[in-house]
């Protein structure tokens, strides 16, 4: 029997839009790609498919199967690291030297007012906590809180006028990851699913490596599907012997029972097929439990680290205790999207994360600490393997942080300039576009607002994003709402 | 009616002709009908004739006009059809199905069996399996009106209203926390859960439902129930600690005029927030008028709602408190109150500094917004006791101690119940402006109170009918805006409210409305498949008193919805798509309905009704991560029904979310129904399915004697069905291997009993998961 649905299908009453009939589908269809992507999952799912004879043996193949998208992709897959809590550009990534002249004074006036979490406006600048190099034959400049990565700056393009629309955090990690501040759109993960599919049926289109010490603020929604199909949302994965909920038989069930068990509800649902009912449905869900059992093998392997080289671990860092969590994420990502997993987002930080209101040094320095070897480690790995031509690295937070300081050695949330990079998949290194004004406050040259972030992503990824809509209630929704530019010159 | 004719052509111009003109015009209009001056009535109503003509002969400005689409006109007197074939139809809605299915050539499915109507009906009005008695006792009783007295005794059952107040809960996006960064509890949504559990079980007339979820507060302030109805408006995400209160204000109406507009009307206005609705005739204006009804509202996190009794014994109770405790609460305060007011100010330094303007301006001199910012901000404002102990000397500490020691043995009567409702200020409203863009900082012109122009044409405005019914009516619209907004929605002439729920409810019991888009009757909807039908169904909805219970029993006693879910391959191939309701739909039990039969059939459902949400265990990995679940510490609270338990926006409770569970931000009228490896594993794995086999398991061999009949118990239990010879004999095997297996790996705590049929304890229990993961369980034909 060739019906094998995993993952994602969608079903008789799917979220989306369900046709009323074909023709009516067919008409709506011209709305955009979305629709055209949802008929082929329909029908792959044999719900479109009128099928005369009734036999439910008819040809039909995995609704998250591996599509093409609008156009030839240049980046296959996703890696998004995720820094929660907003880590600081001007202490990172974008050195300002007026911030050395001028600091201990407050900002001049000349920069107008603008929006703080905490009142700090007003509040003396704080000059960067380490000293900037330049590296690479790109002679892109990077503070010394990043040594590692400063080996690769020639793979990054690094973006300075990043801009977003909030001073909270999840009113931001939530435009960061679904294009909205307010909750409950889908995330940047869960619509790459809903535009490729999977590569592996194995495995989920989208993982969600969260951080140990506890999820981003905003939560869950900022993996969610939001109005698009329930199987698009990111499925959480663990390191251990539990990676995946309900993955391992329970407790007191030996493997042979397990298999014995599985094998007889499939074979009473095939009877029950055999009976020459019209079910469609019952195809699906004996698919669905063969897979079920495939992950249970296949998914502990994806995970098994043993495997890996010791020159591997020790390229992530899996040797030393500050690095070893965090790297251990990193290598399982790469495992992931070597496995053909469509997107994987790693977070970086626990509920505060880079948040440094107060002690930004130590902050700062724990989490480069844990942070800077593994991202290296996995550019430099995924290029040893050739995937990083195919893969595309996203490093950011947020938001940025504000130049002036909070309390004596902290600084506020700053959503108005940040820095984030790109890299790998389609992506120009060894570039940095836009910049923020002579402090860090605002971004002020070739500005990338999150939209055009998203819309320059889903360009790398295949998509117009103007065309990947998902119609919901009456109206085709996109990651980037009514806005979005792709930025062309990120582009290689 | 002439009047209100001038009324609708002015709410049209208004929307394309320049709003000062139009205001001119309008205020002639007010002023003609103060005074009742005829001539000048006359002229103001020949002026807004010609703006009308203009807006309507102008259609590059504003939206297009729509005014025949099908769910604008009022529902058609229709009488159910001629068919060729007499004896099938049980009521009059089968003549209108079957008059479609005979114009295609084709002839309805035959009847469902007796185990498979009772395990639908049952399902479908209280989403718990039948017990093996019910199903037996139905299956036998030959009696005529047997089906009849099932559905009586189902609409009867307390469980019906839990059932369906899931339905409701789904569209209004009911969670107990506010989402965002912190996702806090909201102590008291759950009023909210049982107020529609009730008035589902009430079979509350649904006009009524829909005025006290609207304007309970104003209409009928004394009652719980109604005051607690209004909580529909808060119910959506709510970033409580926002660094901009004039926006969360927003969102907060947006939301509210968002769901009200989709939930009771079935029109998507969102879209007209920002611009004029592409494809609807909703115009900006519309949107912002609309809204405005609302402005006057405080959003009331907590309000109390005591019935007069209570409130006489809580009275009493706080005097003999009062008297009892004035002298030590004299000299605690004089203790703490240097310490309160240091507390507060550092609060207060907190807010955004309009919010800290609001708090610092004495309360009988705030604004409406102010008031609003003021009681949305109050959580924040709060400290604890803790705290404030903590900020105290260490001597202070102590004699506080002491103090509350002796407070406490002063008798104190319980706290009044507490609700989430709406509550109007008093005094002028805060204005209502067109936002360029859906944003506040860019306001236009100022809308009043009023409906869409393409629905009011119907003579529905509300200008209309305070005019028709004097003064008294005006009167309410200024000060009960609301008021006048639910008379609108559940008027008997508004064309969409009756359609809009007898379609959600047709939805339910077929697993697709009538017309395919719930929440979308608009333009862009699907056409309903049975339009005749749907206008005679919305017509008896209102000619029987709105009630939603004779609603169910007439659907399902029709012959349609009684027909079997199997196909005749004709039919298959003529209707793929069963648009013509030519065979009842299989569906797969929602996530809720998977986890009640588990617990039900293990006979360890907890039937406890009402109250605050509950926490049964989850995955310790995920609750260790998520931060954000405390398992309830009663073992009982665990097998209580799904639907009470704790809806957490940012941490659905996993074992719903793998059955596609809506996420509770935005309204859902219709969930997805996924099959997916997930869901597998769930079954497979989980410990509520391994729970559920295992008590399955000990209950088969307490209640049947033999293999065999517990072999069939376990099938009627959880199939509704006898097992065939073929699986009898497949479930031999397997019952032997497992036994095999197991008594080499014995089952934790469990004893194997060898007993007469040499099956293991542990093999039943695998024999029951097998069955909980048979598709035939999680579907219901």
């Amino acid at each position: 029997m060739s019906i094998d649905t995993g993952w994602s299908c969608l079903g008789p009453s799917g979220t989306g839009p369900r046709p009323a009939s074909r023709r009516d589908f067919l008409r709506r269809a011209g709305g955009g790609f979305g629709l055209l992507a949802l008929a082929s999952l329909l029908d792959r799912d044999g719900l479109l498919a009128a099928d005369a004879t009734g036999s439910p043996s008819s040809p039909r193949t995995q609704p998250l199967d591996s599509r093409s998208p609008h156009f030839t992709p240049r980046a296959r897959r996703v890696i998004f690291l995720f820094m929660s809590g907003g880590p600081s550009h001007v202490d990172l990534f974008d050195p300002k030297p007026e911030l050395i002249r001028l600091a201990g004074q407050p900002i001049p006036e000349s920069f107008g007012t603008f929006k703080t979490r905490r009142n700090v406006a007003r509040n003396h600048l704080l000059p960067p906590l380490r000293p900037f190099h330049a590296h690479g034959q790109s002679g892109m400049e990077v503070s010394d809180f990043l040594p590692h990565l400063a080996e690769h700056v020639d793979d990054l393009c690094l973006l300075r006028g990043c801009h977003g629309d909030s001073v909270t955090h999840p009113e931001s990690v939530y435009l960061m990851n679904t294009g909205s501040i307010l909750m409950g759109r889908g995330s940047l993960g869960a619509w790459a699913s809903y535009g490729l599919g999977t590569e592996n049926q194995n495995l989920p289109a989208f993982v969600v490596l969260p951080d140990p010490g506890g999820w981003p603020k905003g939560g869950a929604p900022a993996w969610g599907h939001g109005f698009l199909p329930a199987t698009c949302q990111g499925t959480l994965l663990r390191g251990g012997d539990s990676p995946m909920l309900d993955l391992n038989r329970p407790p007191g069930v030996s493997a042979e029972q397990q298999r014995a068990t599985v094998d007889f509800v499939n074979a009473l649902n095939r009877e029950h097929l055999r009976s020459g009912e019209f079910n469609p449905e019952l195809g699906a869900r004996i698919a669905a439990y063969e897979l079920a059992f495939r992950m249970q093998s296949h998914a502990p392997e994806v995970i098994d680290l043993a495997r890996e080289s010791p020159a591997t671990r020790r390229l992530y860092g899996l040797d030393r205790q500050v690095t070893a969590e965090f790297g251990t994420r990193c290598l399982l990502a790469r495992r992931l999207v070597e496995a053909g997993v469509r997107f994987v987002q790693v977070y970086c930080g626990d509920t505060h994360g880079w948040d440094g209101h107060s002690r930004m040094e130590e902050n700062h320095s724990r989490l480069c600490a844990q942070s800077d070897l593994p991202i290296a480690g996995l550019l430099k790995d995924l290029k040893a393997r050739g995937l990083l031509d195919s893969t595309l690295v996203i490093w950011g937070g947020e938001f940025g942080r504000m130049p002036m300081s909070e309390g004596s050695d902290g600084r506020d949330h700053n959503p108005h300039g940040f820095s984030m990079w790109l890299a790998g998949g389609g992506v120009k290194g060894g570039q940095t576009l836009g910049a923020t004004d002579a402090v860090g406050l605002r971004a002020a040259e070739d500005k990338a607002h999150v939209h055009d972030i998203h819309a320059t992503i889903l360009h790398l990824l295949g998509f117009d994003h103007e065309r990947l809509t998902f119609r919901h209630n009456s109206r085709d929704e996109r990651l980037t709402d009514v806005a979005g530019k792709v930025i062309g010159r990120v582009l290689a | 009616m002439e009047e209100s004719r001038v009324r609708v052509h002015a709410r049209f111009a208004r929307a394309r002709i320049a709003p000062g003109m139009v205001r001119v015009i309008q205020l002639r209009l007010e002023f003609a009908l103060a005074v009742k001056r005829p001539q000048t009535l006359r002229r103001c109503q020949a002026l807004l004739a010609v703006c009308g003509l203009m807006a309507l002969t102008s259609p590059c400005l504003g939206a297009p006009m729509a005014p025949s689409h099908w769910a604008f006109v009022a529902p058609a007197r229709v009488e159910p059809p001629a068919v060729r074939d007499t004896s099938w139809s049980r009521n009059p809605i089968d003549p209108f199905i079957l008059a479609s299915m005979e114009a295609s050539g084709l002839a309805p499915a035959t009847a469902a069996t007796r185990e498979q109507l009772i395990r639908r009906a049952t399902f479908g009005l209280l989403g718990l399996p039948p017990t093996a008695e019910e199903r037996d006792a139905f299956v036998h009783d030959r009696s005529s009106g047997a089906y009849e007295r099932l559905i009586d005794r189902l609409l009867a059952s307390p469980h019906y209203g839990e059932r369906w107040a899931r339905h409701w809960l789904d569209l209004v996006r009911y969670a107990e926390t506010d989402g965002f960064e912190h996702d806090a509890l909201r102590p008291h949504a759950w009023r909210f859960r049982d107020y529609v559990i009730k008035s589902f079980n009430e079979d509350k007339p649904y006009d009524r439902f829909v005025r006290e979820q609207i304007a309970g507060d104003e209409m009928w302030p004394h009652e719980p129930d109604a005051v607690t109805a209004t909580a529909f408006h808060l119910l959506g995400p709510d970033m409580v600690d926002s660094a901009d209160p004039v926006q969360r204000r927003l969102n907060t109406l947006n939301d509210a005029t968002d769901t009200t507009a989709s939930v009771f009307l079935g029109l998507t206005f969102g879209c007209a927030r920002c611009h004029h609705h592409k494809f609807e005739p909703l115009t900006q204006q519309d949107y912002f008028a609309m809204q405005a009804f609302f402005a006057p509202a405080v959003f009331q996190r907590e309000m109390p709602i005591p019935t007069a009794f209570e409130q006489a014994a809580h009275d009493r109770g706080m005097e003999r408190y009062r008297t009892g405790a004035a002298a030590t609460q004299k000299s605690l305060h004089e203790l703490e109150a240097a310490y309160r007011d240091k507390l507060h100010a550092e609060r207060l330094a907190r807010l955004s500094p309009d919010a800290r303007l609001a708090h610092q301006t004495p309360k009988e001199k705030r604004t409406t917004e102010q008031e609003g910012t003021v009681a949305e901000t109050a959580p924040m404002m709060r400290f604890t006791d803790s705290e404030l102990a903590r900020s105290m000397s260490v001597e202070d500490q102590a004699r506080r101690t002491r103090l509350l020691e002796a407070l406490k043995k002063v008798p104190k009567p319980l706290p009044l119940p507490m609700t989430m409702a709406l509550q109007n200020k008093s005094g002028p409203p805060p204005r209502t402006f067109v936002l360029a863009r859906g944003d506040f900082n860019h306001p236009e012109e100022e809308m009043r109170p009023g409906f869409p122009a393409v629905l009011a044409g119907r003579g529905l405005e509300p200008a209309a009918q305070a005019e028709s019914q004097g003064s008294r009516i005006q009167r309410l619209a200024a000060h009960q805006p609301r008021t006048a907004l639910a008379h609108w929605i559940a008027s008997t002439e508004n064309p969409l409210t009756a359609r809009v729920m007898v379609n959600r409810i047709w939805q339910h019991h077929f697993g697709r409305g009538l017309v395919s888009t719930p929440s979308d009757f608009g333009t862009r909807g699907a056409v309903p498949t049975h339009p005749e039908l749907l206008d005679w169904l919305a017509r008896e909805f209102v000619a029987r008193a709105w009630s939603v219970k004779a609603m169910h029993k007439l659907i399902l006693l029709s012959s349609t919805y009684q027909q079997s879910s199997h196909a005749s391959s004709e039919t298959l191939a003529r209707d793929p798509d069963n648009r013509l309701f030519s065979r009842q739909n299989r569906r797969r039990l929602e996530g809720e309905a998977v986890r009640d039969s588990l617990l039900a059939i293990s006979g360890r459902l907890n039937r406890h009704k009402g109250g605050p949400g509950v926490s049964p265990p989850i995955p310790a990995d995920l609750a260790r991560s998520s931060k954000s679940w405390t398992t309830s510490t009663d073992l009982a609270h665990h097998t209580r029904r799904s639907i009470y338990i704790l809806a957490r926006r940012n941490l659905r409770f996993p074992f719903l979310e793998v059955f596609d569970a809506p996420d509770s931000n935005l309204s859902c009228p219709e969930r997805g129904s996924s099959t997916t490896a997930p869901q597998a594993l769930t079954l497979l794995n989980s410990d509520e399915a391994m729970e559920a086999a295992r008590a399955a398991a000990r209950r088969l061999l307490h209640e049947a004697p033999t293999a065999e009949t517990r072999v069939a118990l376990a099938f009627r239990l959880v199939l509704g069905r006898r097992p065939t010879a073929q699986e009898q004999g497949m479930v031999g095997d397997f019952l032997k291997s497992s036994s095999r297996r197991s008594s080499e790996v014995p089952a934790p705590n469990s004893e194997i009993r060898a007993a007469d049929s040499g099956v293991t304890e542990a093999a039943w229990a695998e024999l029951c998961r097998a069955l909980f993961n048979l598709n035939a369980f999680v579907y219901v034909d």
